[in-house]
């Protein structure tokens, strides 16, 4: 068993990942005293040295998924990359009449936000997933309406790993005029993305999933076809007018290095986290009556999401604590309400409580799978023991 | 408290399997009464089923993730002679009838009769939002000693 003297082994990449050295190496020459601290949208000197480091590092940005530098708007972050992709375009559009496609299993900061425009007038149909969680490009285009002003599918979801079929979808889209909007927080660097291919209008992207600093993020925004947004902060008329706000550039600095890494690593990293997680199942496999929620078909490379028949969820995490896991999203304590992912998968209460997501990432090692596969089939035994509903 | 409950202490009745094994860390912060039962689930499992003079009793229910059956055996006399649990729920269910089991021991169905999940609380030291966990305890208790009775009419 571990104790408070062991680190716990971290398999929650999917909820954030450590700081690559590399990316703090370029971030450390912004922060000292006589590094870049002017502000980047000032004329002088020291301005324009900002502006460069910012541009050099939209371009890194832009280059991972296709994109033009040009089509890179720095946000705090994913949620509000989000917020202004979905809020953005509905208010540009009009709220009035306007009808809004997105699905049951996207992130809180999508369905939130959906929400609040539903409280706006705003009609909003949530797909139901199959078992598998895949919403699948059908099921989109049979949903839409000649209201409908906005799609809005993540890449990969985060709890489950579900890969959503966005090179089939944006084409139906774009042919029918509709606007696609893709939370790509989990995607980028682990799932190939050429938005120079692929039609998607507005894709949502995090520094912090991808080995970068958090508090920083991105929208693309198209420019061919021009994608149109209302912004949500305003201001000094940043970031095209969309995001106002001075710039963060030792952020913004820590985001480019951090996806032109992925851009450089990024497949390679993919296969070999595809490899983990396959062992990471295999290893669980002494265990009877395990569930692995999501398609294994079409599973993004660190993502494995299993539920325990027979022990309860709050006894599994409180039984783990040497293992840095989730169950359905970030939580703060063991206590907690089961995944509405899984139970949009048609998951039972008892099996969406009783359920583990495993990240796995860049310093993820077979030892520590192996270590962790033994210490959850360890648990789950001992609580099955124990368990007044297994014979 | 303890003592004044009539429990036997916890690590002289139980004897650890594993002494070299540290100690499972309490990450969550569970009371320490609950957090220890939990890790040493003492007298989890059940009885061989030809065990003489075995009654049980279960409350709870999936759906509301906690279900907890004890079994207790019986001796010509009425008292308890040893006792097993198993508890499908939260830390808080799987102390309620590891404490419970143990109490039990050397106690008559009157000595029993009356355990309140007020008690169960004090002496586990449950918080308000799990005090579900305790009634569970209450009831499953109450219903082994229905079927005590039953058994004897």
């Amino acid at each position: 068993m571990t104790t408070a003297a062991h680190p716990p082994i971290y398999l929650d990449y999917a909820a954030s990942t450590p700081l690559d050295r590399r990316v703090l190496d370029a971030m450390l020459p912004l922060m000292v005293e006589d590094g870049l601290h002017a502000n980047p949208a000032s004329s002088h000197g020291p301005g324009f040295r900002a502006r460069a480091a910012v541009e050099k590092a939209r371009a890194q940005v832009a280059a991972l998924i296709g994109a033009e530098p040009g089509e890179i708007i720095w946000t705090s972050g994913a949620t509000e990359s989000n917020n202004l992709a979905i809020k953005g375009a509905l208010e540009f559009r009009g709220l009035t009449q306007a009808h809004v496609v997105t699905s049951r299993t996207e992130h809180k900061c999508v369905l939130d936000t959906c929400r609040h425009l539903e409280t706006r007038g705003v009609r909003v149909t949530y797909l139901k997933p199959g078992a598998l969680g895949l919403v699948t490009p059908e099921q989109v285009i049979d949903a839409l309406t000649p209201d409908t002003a906005l799609v809005s599918l993540m890449w990969v979801n985060n709890e489950i790993g579900t890969v959503h079929e966005i090179e089939r979808l944006a084409p139906l889209l774009r042919e029918r005029g509709v606007l696609f909007h893709v939370d790509a927080a989990q995607a980028a660097g682990r799932v190939a993305i050429d938005l120079s291919q692929v039609p998607v209008d507005l894709m949502s992207l995090s520094a912090h999933k991808a080995y970068g600093p958090k508090g920083i993020g991105a929208l693309f925004v198209r420019r061919r076809p021009r994608a149109r947004l209302a912004p949500q902060i305003h201001g000094g008329g940043h970031e095209q007018g969309m995001r106002s706000g001075t710039l963060a550039p030792h952020q913004i600095v820590g985001m480019g290095a951090a996806f032109e890494i992925l851009q450089r690593e990024g497949a390679a990293e993919a296969q070999r986290l595809a490899a983990l997680r396959d062992r990471l199942w295999a290893g669980l496999q002494s265990l009877p009556q395990l569930h692995r929620n999501g398609d294994p078909m079409r599973s993004a490379p660190h993502v494995l999401n299993v539920s325990f028949e027979g022990v309860e969820g709050e006894s599994l995490r409180a039984s783990l604590p040497d293992l840095a896991v989730s169950s359905g999203s970030a939580c703060s304590s063991a206590t907690q309400e089961p995944s509405y992912v899984l139970r949009a998968l048609g998951r039972d209460d008892e099996l969406a409580n009783a359920s583990l997501r495993f990240s796995v990432g860049r310093r993820s090692t077979e030892a520590e799978i192996d270590a962790a596969a033994a210490r959850v089939c360890q648990q789950v035994r001992r609580l099955r023991e124990i368990s007044a509903l297994w014979d | 408290m303890n003592e004044s409950m009539g429990l036997p202490t916890h690590d002289a009745d139980h004897d650890r399997d594993d002494a070299s094994e540290a100690a499972l860390l309490n990450a969550f912060g569970y009371p320490e009464p609950v957090w220890q039962r939990f890790v040493d689930a003492p007298r989890a499992g059940r009885f061989d089923a030809s065990t003489p003079g075995v009654v049980s009793g279960r409350a709870g229910t999936p759906a509301a993730r906690s279900v907890l059956s004890l079994q207790m055996q019986f001796d010509e006399h009425g008292r308890v002679v040893d006792a097993r649990f198993r508890a499908y729920g939260c830390p808080s269910s799987i102390a309620v009838g590891a404490w419970i089991a143990e109490w039990s021991l050397g106690r008559s169905t009157d000595d029993m009769t009356g355990l309140s999940a007020s008690t169960l609380r004090r002496e586990l030291e449950i918080p308000e939002d799990r005090a579900h966990c305790a009634l569970m305890g209450e009831d499953a208790l109450r219903d082994l000693l229905n079927r005590y009775r039953e058994k004897l009419t």
